[in-house]
């Protein structure tokens, strides 16, 4: 399929089934709305381009700043649109909270604004709400802005009016589902979608998710968030469901693992949030209902928001040569010196020192014809073998001789016969008032 | 689902409220209000601080920030205990002194008045300086009075943050960044009076990337004094690590939920005159932002300062504890309301319970400077302790009010939901208030009598008490003999 303009390849995403035998649906036939095909990788790009467009041959003009409160995806897509048309896009958010999402950001070319945390001695006059600091700095500011407003444009319901909607029931033959489930974040997309369907069938039952207020889910908001969004209207859903974090990575794990769909944590926690919903539905039901949820964008952004959960699922193999294996008797048998006899033994041996600690550190004070391997760096050389001859003395210091002395372990192993750790570390080489130098 | 916020007490806490008969004899000899501190929880609380700089190796004191509770009883046993002092008045500083810390354990920090930087140059204590001119001030004290050198830390503020734009407060404190090179000039100047042993900041945030910023900052200065030859070794990061106040996280998100709904009118006012703790409904949106202490918190103290030295620096890419330890760093922490968790109490008399139309009222006989919840936006309920020999009446949702004949003074705006209705001669606790919550702001309007202080200890399973100015750690536990 060719096209002249990347915005041209926004929206028309695919309707998908999924298998019956992940799901256990016996009634109910599940589609997903694959919104993570859109060419930024995300349901936003329909509301950012929808939201934007009409507006860039004048933003162009006068040179303005394209600016929105997000943390996410909607930044994502109008960093791109803004930079596809010469135009700076800055971000506000409270916090950046996946910092995949801020390093691609900042990739694209974007300015991020985070907003202060709160005060730990209360005051109590503050009490200022990220969108109203948002328009204050719009208001007070000489140069121009095009503020797209997400939680508040119309426009943003609009894209899913003529879009997302049709089009799901366009791909159903003509026929709206009869249930459709959907994250609330923006209120966008559910409201946009909620409203065709409705259109076609009163009938359809929409079910609008939100997170649980203890953790967060990307691109979801918590119930009381939720109130503070200005395209929120509870009339758009049958029912208001939560979803956890725990909940959303199951989901994600069941789609990207079992059905092919590289899903991140919003598309994980609707088809959980579908899933549980539906199959209370199933168990009462005599003929066949279908029903479509909407996977928002993809997983590979979300990499630490999910190790930090589930550290267990990047479990790496065990390392052959790591300072983890060392046993207490490795560790007994390692040689460590003192700082005199470290100070002897480099004056009649020409041992090489090498120094763990990091560059930063190492710059500001170090031994005398030191040499800085990073610890980190240190273990991937290790991983490979010994880094350096047998026949090198090794004198091996960090900063108290902990960290030192399980490598000197480790090399001991290895088969080095002469690697030491300086007892005490650095800080014990210091204190015994022994030379230390800047180079 | 009643609303309850139920405090989060620990055995020494719940085990010195268990002793009804007792707490109602000192309230009935003493008066209402009375302040209770528990001077033997400090250990524990200093322990887990140290607990945390131990497990990064890093070398240290947890100087207790003094503003927090004017306690004598606190500030002795934590010399006892073997903790360093920050003060930041000369009152404070002479509290310090007369408490039995030695100067190489006290830090001179904040604002300065003349008297206070002498006592403090005098002394030897540590002085954290605030301003470029405090520093002036100080060398030229130190020259003119011929006294030894002072020890100084400088007080840095306004940090730069890499990658994001990461935006902070405005601080009336400190000196700005960006201004380091000037501070050296001063000190390298004044270095016969002056003594640099390092570099400061204290940020008013419960931000992480905040403070990782500005220790990131820190550091740099560090390396800007080894450029010139400085060879100071000590960070100190303040404090701000927060307490949990509650005993569960469900009632606080239930509650904060129930109040969003109560200011878009789906439910009846939860608070006295409809106030929304900073909500505010616009046109059925809420507007404005939840202005309170987020009381639970399962990130607090000693726990949050270990999750601020695991963050990895922006720009150095370690860890900052590695960081620290790499450089031979000694990190100072200054926790007050953090050192204070569980430590202290204060009681108030319940005067009067009326119903007023559908609402309950309950008067006391203490005000809302007596137990300052309401100004740190501290959202807990207090313990209801009967008079021996009452039986409870039932559950009852009450406004309670001060002893101040001033319509603003009500304890919380709070409807406060209580598992049994008070009676007259009743005692409410308000517990885990000795950090900030005691008699921070309390004073003599009215001519209302300003609260006692009483010590509580616990020796052999007994619960003994003390006037809190007559406390002495050794004393009291009997060590003589």
């Amino acid at each position: 399929m060719r096209y002249d303009h990347v915005t041209d390849m926004i929206g028309d995403t695919p309707l998908l089934r999924l298998d019956p035998a992940v799901h256990g649906l016996v009634n109910i036939d599940l589609y997903a709305k694959l919104e993570l095909f859109n060419p930024f990788g995300s349901v936003k790009d329909r509301a950012a381009w929808s939201m934007a467009a009409p507006y860039l041959r004048q933003a162009t003009e006068r040179g303005d700043t394209v600016v929105e409160l997000s943390s996410g995806n909607t930044a994502k897509a109008l960093a791109v649109i803004a930079g596809m048309h010469g135009l700076p896009f800055k971000s506000v958010t409270n916090r950046m909270k996946v910092p995949e999402i801020k390093d691609l950001l900042l990739l694209l070319g974007a300015e991020i604004d985070e907003l202060p945390g709160q005060a730990e001695c209360l005051d109590p006059t503050n009490t200022e709400d990220p969108l109203t600091r948002m328009h204050q700095l719009l208001a007070g500011s000489d140069s121009g802005y095009l503020h797209t407003d997400q939680y508040f444009n119309r426009r943003n319901i609009g894209a899913h009016v003529h879009g997302t909607g049709p089009e799901i029931v366009a791909d159903l033959d003509g026929r709206a589902p009869d249930y459709f489930i959907a994250c609330v974040g923006t209120a966008g997309s559910s409201a946009g979608v909620a409203t065709v369907l409705r259109h076609h069938d009163p009938d359809v039952t929409v079910v609008g998710l939100v997170a649980e207020k203890s953790d967060f889910i990307p691109g979801i908001r918590n119930i009381d968030e939720v109130h503070e969004v200005g395209l929120f209207d509870p009339g758009h859903y049958d029912s208001i469901e939560t979803i956890s974090a725990d909940e959303a990575i199951d989901g994600l794990l069941t789609l990207v693992r079992r059905c092919g769909i590289l899903a991140g944590p919003t598309g994980g926690g609707a088809y959980q949030g579908a899933v549980r919903f539906l199959s209370a539905v199933d168990a009462q039901l005599t003929e066949r209902r279908t029903a479509v949820f909407i996977v928002c964008d993809r997983v590979e952004s979300y990499m630490s928001y999910v190790r930090e959960r589930r550290p267990a699922l990047f479990h790496q193999p065990a390392r052959r040569h790591s300072t983890r294996t060392i046993t207490a008797e490795e560790l007994a048998r390692a040689k460590a010196i003192d700082v005199p006899d470290a100070q002897r033994w480099i004056a009649q041996e020409g041992c090489v020192v090498v120094d763990l600690r990091g560059p930063f550190a190492y710059q500001a004070l170090h031994i005398d014809r030191s040499i800085n391997i990073v610890d980190e760096l240190f273990a991937e050389l290790v991983h490979g073998g010994l880094p350096f001859g047998r026949r090198q003395p090794v004198l091996l210091v960090c900063p108290v001789g902990e960290k030192s002395a399980r490598y000197a372990a480790l090399l001991t192993r290895m088969g080095h016969p002469d690697v030491r750790s300086l007892a005490g570390g650095i800080i014990a080489w210091r204190d015994a008032g022994a030379t230390l130098v800047r180079d | 689902m009643t609303p309850y916020l139920v405090p989060r007490t620990e055995p020494l806490l719940r085990s010195a409220l268990d002793q009804d008969a007792l707490l109602h004899q000192l309230v009935d000899a003493l008066g209402s209000p009375l302040n209770v501190v528990l001077p033997g929880q400090l250990a524990e609380n200093l322990a887990g601080f140290r607990a945390v700089l131990d497990a990064h190796r890093l070398p240290g004191e947890v100087y207790f920030a003094h503003k927090a509770n004017r306690s004598s009883a606190l500030v002795r046993e934590l010399a006892a205990a073997g903790a360093g002092l920050d003060v930041a008045s000369l009152g404070e500083l002479q509290h310090a002194l007369g408490a039995g810390f030695g100067p190489a354990r006290i830090m001179a920090t904040g604002p300065k008045s003349p008297p206070f930087l002498a006592l403090a140059a005098r002394a030897g204590v540590i002085v954290n300086a605030d301003t470029l001119a405090e520093l002036s001030e100080l060398a030229l004290l130190v020259a003119a009075h011929g006294l030894p050198r002072v020890r100084v830390m400088v007080r840095l503020s306004s940090f730069d943050s890499p990658g994001v734009n990461v935006m902070s407060r405005r601080s009336r404190f400190g000196t700005p960044v960006s201004q380091v090179g000037a501070a050296l000039d001063l000190l390298e100047k004044h270095a016969d009076t002056l003594e640099l042993i390092g570099m400061a900041y204290h940020l008013d945030t419960m931000g992480l990337p905040e403070k990782a910023a500005a220790l990131e900052g820190c550091l740099k200065a560090m390396d800007e004094c080894h450029q010139r030859g400085l060879r100071p070794r000590a960070l100190d990061i303040g404090g701000g690590f927060g307490v949990n106040y509650l005993a569960d996280g469900a009632q606080w998100e239930s509650y904060t939920t129930a109040l969003t709904e109560a200011v878009l009118g789906k439910r009846p006012p939860m608070t006295w005159h409809g106030h929304g703790y900073g909500l505010r409904n616009e046109g059925g949106k809420v507007r404005g932002t939840l202005s309170v202490y987020p009381s639970y918190r399962p990130v607090a103290g000693a726990a949050y300062l270990d999750r601020l030295l695991s963050t990895v620096s922006p720009s150095l890419r370690r860890p900052l504890a590695t960081l620290l330890l790499d450089n031979m760093y000694d990190l100072h922490v200054e926790p007050g309301r953090a050192l204070l968790d569980q430590c202290g109490a204060v009681l108030g008399t319940v005067l009067e319970v009326r119903d007023d139309g559908d609402e309950t009222l309950v008067r006391l006989d203490l005000n809302a400077r007596d137990v300052s919840i309401e100004e740190h936006g501290v959202l807990m309920d207090p313990i209801l302790i009967s008079r021996p020999g009452v039986a409870g009446g039932e559950p009852a949702g009450v406004y309670l009010l001060g002893n101040l004949c001033l319509e603003s003074d009500l304890i919380t705006r709070r409807k406060v939901f209580l598992p049994a209705r008070p009676r007259p001669g009743d005692l409410l606790a308000f517990v885990n208030t000795a950090g900030y919550l005691m008699d921070f702001r309390a004073d003599h309007a009215l001519m209302q009598p300003v609260a006692h202080t009483v010590a509580l200890t616990r020796e052999h399973g007994a619960w003994r008490w003390c006037l809190d100015e007559r406390y002495w750690p050794a004393a009291d536990r009997g060590e003589a003999a």
